[in-house]
Order: C-alpha cells, then structure tokens, then sequence
C-alpha cells in the first residue's frame, strides 16, 4: 500500500474542524516554518522536494516561487487556484470539503515563503458549499491565531480571502482567474509579462493548484529530501488521482506514483477493476484535455515498457504514442463506450468554455463540434476526419491560452488512435446510430487482469 | 543625449532593421514595409493594450535573441511580441507561417456572412483584403453561420453584429477615448457580442471613432449607410476649426455632395498622427458637417495605392520598391518571361498618368521610335 500524505487523516471523523485537525497533528509546519525557517529556506525545501505542479503543467512549483519578481514597496500575492472545472477532476474538491485546514495551512507557510500577507482562493461557483466550509476554517484558523495580524508572535500577517468565480473553466488559466478576480471579463492575458511579474493589479503574484498548496504542508514537516525520496524520477511525493468512468470504485486515491496504470485500473485498493466483466478500451488518465490512450498503449508503452502512474511514464512517446499526467482526472472507457461520442461531448464542453477572444479557438471549437455530431449521427463523410485534423492542427499553439491546445488534443488521439471507429462510422451510418463500434484491435493485451 | 538609447538590431525575412528596444515585431516589420508586414485585424498602435487577438499576424522567431539564441517553439503574435537584439524573425520566408495564417483568415471567416455587396465596408474592409492576400479559395465550412439580430445603439452608429470578428478595437476606443464607457463584449465563445448594457444608445463625442477602426462592416456610420459605394466617392483632405478635435479629416465626396467625413488614414489604415497625437475626430465634425462650406479644401486625399479605392486616381502614384532580392539574400527572382518583351503596352517608359487622355496606338510608336 502506498504512502499518503494528504489523505492520512481524511477519514477522521470531524477532521473539517479545527481542533480536531489541531489534535491530529495540524499546524505543525506553519509553526515550524514561521518560527525557524527563513521565507528563501522554505522556497528551497519546496525546490528539494522536486514538487510539481498538481493543476496540469507540472511545472516545478519550487521555481515558480523563486521567479516571483520581488520589488521594494509593491505588495505580493498569492493565490490558490480552485477552479477546478476540468471533466473529471474533482481532487481538489474532496480537498476542500474534507481537509479544508490543511488548505489554509499550506497557504499561510506558501504566503510566509513569497511575502504575501494577503492571499487568495479562487474558487469555482459551482463548489458554493465549500465556500462555507472554507470561510469556518478560515475564520477557526484566525481566531486560534494563524492568521491576522502577527501569527503567533512571529511578526508575519496574512488574510486569505475566498473569491466565487461565475462559472467559467477559463479562469481556471492563471492569466483568465487573475482578470476575473480583478472584477473584470476572465480573458486570459497576454503573456509575456508572467504573473510572476505582473499579476494581481499588476502586482507579482503567484497561482497555484489547491493540492500543489497542500503538498508544501507534508513537504515542511517532512522536509523536502525526505519528500524528495517518496516517487520516482521527477515524479515526486504523491498525487491524487479521480478515477472515474467505467471501474467499479470511482473516488478520489492518493498514489505515491510507484504503481503502475494496470494495477491502478484493476487493484482492489484503487479502481478495483471494471464492472459487469467488460473489458478494457481507453483511457484519458490526466482529465479531458489531455490524449486519450487505447488499452494497448495505455499499459504499455510504445517500446513495451509497463506504463507506471507518473509523470514521465505517462508522456513516455510524446502525444504520439504517449499522453500526459495532467491534472488527474483518470477517466476509464470500457469496450461499450462510443470514442466518437465521448469525442464530440469533449468538443461541445470546449465550444462552450471557449472565452471568445483569439480566434482560432473561438471558431475552430464550434467547427469541430458540429462535424464530429455529424460524424457521431452516422452523417459525416470521410473528409470531414481529415478535415477535422487540419482543424485542430490550426488550433494548436496558435492561441493565447493553452484552451486552444485543450482542445485540440482529444480531437488528434482520438483520430490518431481510433481512426477505424470514425470511418465505421461513416461507412456504416445505419449501425452507427444503434450500436457500438466495440474494441476491434484495441483489446486488452492482458489475458488475466493483474490485481495485487 | 548622452545616455543614448541603445538601439536593437532585428532581422525580417532577412531585411535588418534597428529599432528602439520596446518595440514589437510588427511595428519593426512596418518600418521595413511592404510585404514583410504582417497584416493586423485587431491590432491599432494607437489604442493600448490592443492586439494579440485574431492571430494573422503571427509569425516565426527563427532565432530569439544574441544572448539566447534559440528559436520560439510556437508561433507568436508579433503585435505582441517585443524585439530583442538579433533577433531573427520569418514572415513570408517561413514555412509554417502562410498556412497558419490561412488557418486564422479561414477561421475568421467561418461565421462572417460574406455579404460584401450589401456593406458599406466594401472596398476599404481589412477582412476582404485579408481575404485576398492570405486566404485560400474556398471554405471548407458547411454548416449554417452564426448570425446576431440588429441592435440599434444610437442615432449615429449602426452595430451589424454578425460581420464582426471580435477584434475588440472598439472597446477599447470605448474605454480610452470616451468618458462614460457603455459598450463592451457580453457573453463567451462563439456567441460572445459587442453590445451596450442593455440596448442602450452610445452618445458620446468621440464615440464616432469606432466607426474608423472596425476593421469590418460591424459598426457603420448612419449618416453614410447606403449612400454610396466608397470607390465611386472621391476622398478630399479638408481641415476646419474644432474646438474639440484636430479637425483634420478625409471628406469624401460625389459631385458637391459630402456624403461623409472620416478621420484621416494611414498607410496601415490607421488614424493619421499629428504632432504624435493620433488624429481622432469628434463626432461634431463627423456626423453634422455635411456640406462643403464648413470646410476647407486641402486637396485630394493621398489614397493608399493598395486600397481598390485608389483606382483610377493617378496622382502621385508611385512604383512600390522591389524588396525581392533582398530578401533572397541578394539573389534576383527568375523571370520566365518579361510582358515588356512581348507588349509595347506595358512599356515602362510611358507614364499613363502624365497623359492629358487615353492611350493610343500612337503613344507607343513614338516612344519606339525615339
């Protein structure tokens, strides 16, 4: 069984509260870093421990810190991005509603590292119950002492606010969240200049995912080598996954990214395997936006390698052959499920969520929807799948914001690994509009599934 | 100045040019001119913070800079984009520009509804020339087009909402030139609009000026709606006293008619600067001065050669510079045939306008005899 670290005392009845949180333990690294460390000290613990950012880049959260441009006299902010509207990643959702103080913990040692003595989440407005849940623990934390003016005698103040977003997956781009939560229109920014140099009314900020935030909480206590040696590679610590789809246990699972994909799919301890005896077809492991993988690339890698949980392994052959880590959303697809469908559902989100500012997104997002319904109703031509690739081909790298990229991926795997099924679909356009294409070659290359 | 600038050398399409560090890759394109000018829908350097929207004029930076000199991996926005030294930028010599840039015209012509022959923009519209020069031929779109009801928002400015391609311009001279700022961009994606909250009318002085930098047919002058196609009017630069704007402006012409009056344009279709404040001008002189009395005639306007409307208008007009050879590093183009080998009619040597009427036979004959 592996390390956990985030979850060790979720299931502790009454754990949202502070002093139950307190007597299991809590608080314990702000103390330890606002007494005994300096601010740089807990930036390079975070740089030892290899932490990567959970929100989908992976970008080594450590050095985001220290780019963090530091003028005399202009205040720095930090803020904890909450919005997480990616299809199927809800981790930091469980986070909030079951571990809400360790999100304040982590935040007030993350504000201490940058100098930010006003901090911000920017929540979702579809999550307006943890909203109160995170104001209790916010209001716990300060009137226990950690937070206001002068945490416990050490000099440092800091507040954290709690900002409703209005519904919109873009601002959950640094850039988009930075804007709305100015009060304007969340259109991401123009980049350069970073956030880190001009962020919150033009003041150096920082963004960060809610778990990258609560991983620097096991990260001081620990200490950063010692985190360090939990994972492999650059894949450092652990990661919460939110597996979904067609398993037989969805939920969120902490892994400590030793396993592998297989045994995360079919162990009794996470997914426990797929329901009704169905068989394996695909898999998107890191939310929608990331490639999605048929079974036989998805345990193994294109040279035939076990396909492990991490970030390395997972890109392993690029996107032509590999995918990404990303933000965590593990969504299984099993031998019934229909990739054209689940394709054209990803365009529709896309379309919806596009922010309408760069135009290659804007229309190219609406495009690829209405060709890959007409695909998925059996009326598309043949065309119309080279079409929809030189579509998304355009897309890709020539937006503002990654949007553009998002949701160009789901559209070039899903031709690049299922193409057979968009043809079937419009060679057979009677079948197509009643049944399944199935697995074909797809199978599951295990004859016994592996449980542990 | 002794603390003198030091000035940035950047390469395009291997024409160096040096500017002030600073500056984008556009603005330094269009120092060089001509073709190596990436074309630019939502960009206007006389509005901050434009730009950086409709991706035509992205481009490839083949080398970022002396210091760091590897290339970027994507193409950029050089609206956006500022120069370093020793930069190296491709343009038309890149291999993956003209067709992401095709992708964008295509892109942003996708739910434009085309309808050219019934819009005042025709014949001065960015998009149509964008069309022409960067887009393919056809569309590969086969789904109706997204189309937007009429709004009304003032007496003076007609809002078309399905051309417009959301470039953002006029919020932005809603938000700079105007006081109370009442227009902006509701909703998201491909239904996102420009729009007053709710249906209100837009009155304000300067408002008048968002007419001059929609690049499409989106907001069109009321006063001029249906009046006339632009190429059969005639462009005449005339001033008068304003209290409130420059008054400098193009007013253009059918007979003795004004039939409207526009601020005056560069060659990138810019507002004019003047004194290194750019010309914009109130909706006094825009919309209520229609006759040619209130005005002072300077002459005819200087009409940009590569706009339809300079048809026909002869004065001044120039051969553009050959900038072939040296972007080939030198080398000359090779020509598969010369027309002046064939056809005394485009004999160079003639200048067309110079003559007091038509051409003849006889014009040519003389000249091959002299």
């Amino acid at each position: 069984m592996g390390r956990k670290l985030l979850l060790e005392k979720a299931h502790v009845e009454n754990i949202r509260y502070f002093d139950v949180y307190r007597r299991e333990g809590g608080y314990r690294s702000v103390e330890k870093a606002l007494k005994s460390m300096a601010p740089d000290a807990v930036t390079e613990e975070v740089k030892k421990a290899g932490l990567r950012g959970r929100g989908g880049a992976g970008f080594p959260a450590g050095m985001k810190w220290s780019f963090l441009a530091k003028p005399e006299g202009v205040p720095r902010h930090l803020v904890v991005n909450a919005d997480e509207s990616e299809p199927g990643t809800f981790k930091d959702r469980y986070l909030m509603e079951f571990l809400p103080h360790i999100l304040i913990e982590g935040m007030i040692v993350a504000s201490f590292a940058l100098g930010s003595n006003n901090s911000y989440i920017y929540i979702r407005g579809e999550y307006w119950w943890i909203v109160d849940i995170l104001e209790q623990a916010i209001e716990e934390a300060r009137s226990n002492g950690f937070l206001g003016k002068n945490i416990l005698g050490t000099g440092f103040d800091c507040e954290i606010y709690v900002h409703r977003g209005a519904g919109a997956y873009i601002c959950g781009e640094e850039t988009a969240l930075i804007e709305s939560l100015e009060g304007k229109r969340g259109n991401p920014r123009i980049k350069p200049p970073f956030p880190a140099i001009k962020g919150v009314w033009d003041r150096p900020t920082v963004v960060n995912n809610v778990e990258t935030i609560c991983a620097v909480v096991p990260i001081i206590n620990e200490g950063g080598d010692e985190y360090a040696k939990i994972g492999v590679g650059k894949s450092t610590g652990t990661k919460l996954i939110s597996a979904c789809g067609n398993i037989n246990k969805p939920g969120v699972y902490e892994i400590d990214m030793t396993i592998s994909v297989e045994e995360f799919i079919y162990s009794d301890e996470y997914c426990g395997g797929i329901p009704n005896g169905k068989r394996l077809k695909a898999c998107i492991p890191g939310g929608s936006s990331v490639p999605i993988l048929p079974a036989n690339l998805l345990l193994k890698t294109a040279k035939g390698e076990t396909r492990m949980m991490n970030y390395e392994s997972l890109s392993d052959g690029g996107f032509a052959t590999g995918t990404m880590m990303g933000s965590g959303g593990f969504i299984v697809l099993d031998e019934d499920q229909c990739v054209v469908k689940n394709t054209y559902t990803l365009a529709r989100f896309y379309r919806h969520e596009s922010c309408g500012q760069c135009s290659p997104c804007r229309e190219g997002t609406g495009w690829m929807e209405k060709l890959l319904l007409r695909l998925e109703k059996g009326q598309g031509k043949m065309s119309d799948i080279d079409l929809l690739w030189d579509i998304q081909r355009k897309i890709e790298g020539n937006t503002i914001c990654p949007l553009g990229d998002a949701a160009a991926w789901p559209v070039a795997a899903a031709i690049r690994h299922f193409r057979d099924e968009f043809e079937w679909h419009v060679l057979n356009p009677d079948e197509a509009v009643k049944r399944n294409y199935g697995l074909a070659h797809y199978a599951d290359p295990l004859e016994i599934a592996a449980t542990v | 100045m002794a603390d003198e600038q030091q000035l940035f050398k950047v390469t395009i399409d291997n024409i160096t040019v040096e500017v002030e560090p600073g500056t984008t890759i556009l603005m330094a394109a269009r120092k060089i001119g001509g073709d190596v000018t990436p074309p630019a829908m939502c960009f206007y350097s006389k509005l901050q913070g434009s730009g950086g929207k409709c991706r035509t004029c992205l481009v490839e930076v083949s080398k970022g800079s002396e210091k760091d000199p590897r290339p970027m991996p994507k193409l950029v926005a050089s609206c956006r984009t500022t120069v370093m030294d020793g930069m190296e930028v491709k343009n038309i010599t890149s291999a993956k520009v003209p067709e992401a840039r095709a992708g964008v015209v295509e892109f942003l012509l996708l739910n434009h509804p085309l309808d050219c022959p019934i819009c005042d923009q025709a014949g001065e519209c960015h998009l149509q020339d964008l069309g022409y020069e960067h887009g393919k031929e056809g569309t590969r779109y086969e789904f109706s087009r997204r189309t937007f009801e009429k709004e009304d928002i003032g007496p003076y400015i007609q809002l078309h909402m399905t051309r417009c391609i959301l470039c953002y311009r006029c919020t932005y001279v809603a938000a700079q030139l105007t006081d109370n700022r009442v227009h902006g961009v509701l909703d998201r994606g491909d239904h996102a609009e420009i729009s007053t909250y709710i249906s209100k009318a837009i009155s304000n002085d300067f408002s008048g000026n968002m007419i001059d930098v929609c690049p499409v047919g989106a907001l069109t002058d009321k006063t001029f709606r249906f009046k006339n196609r632009v190429w059969f009017t005639k462009p005449v630069s005339a001033h008068r006293n304003c209290d409130k704007c420059c008054g400098k402006v193009t007013i253009w012409n059918r007979g003795d008619e004004v039939l409207r009056v526009t601020a005056r344009k560069d060659e990138w279709g810019e507002v004019e600067s003047y004194d290194g404040k750019p010309g914009w001008i109130c909706n006094t002189c825009r919309f209520d001065k229609k006759k040619m009395s209130d005005w002072t005639i300077e002459g005819p306007a200087n009409i940009n050669r590569h706009s339809v409307i300079s048809t026909n208008h002869y004065v001044g007009a120039q051969k553009p510079a050959e900038f072939l050879p040296e972007l080939m590093g030198g080398r000359n183009p090779k020509m598969l045939m010369d027309i002046h080998d064939v056809s005394d009619v485009n004999d160079p040597k003639v200048d067309l306008s110079l003559l007091p009427g038509p051409a003849t036979g006889a014009t040519f004959t003389k000249t091959k005899e002299q």
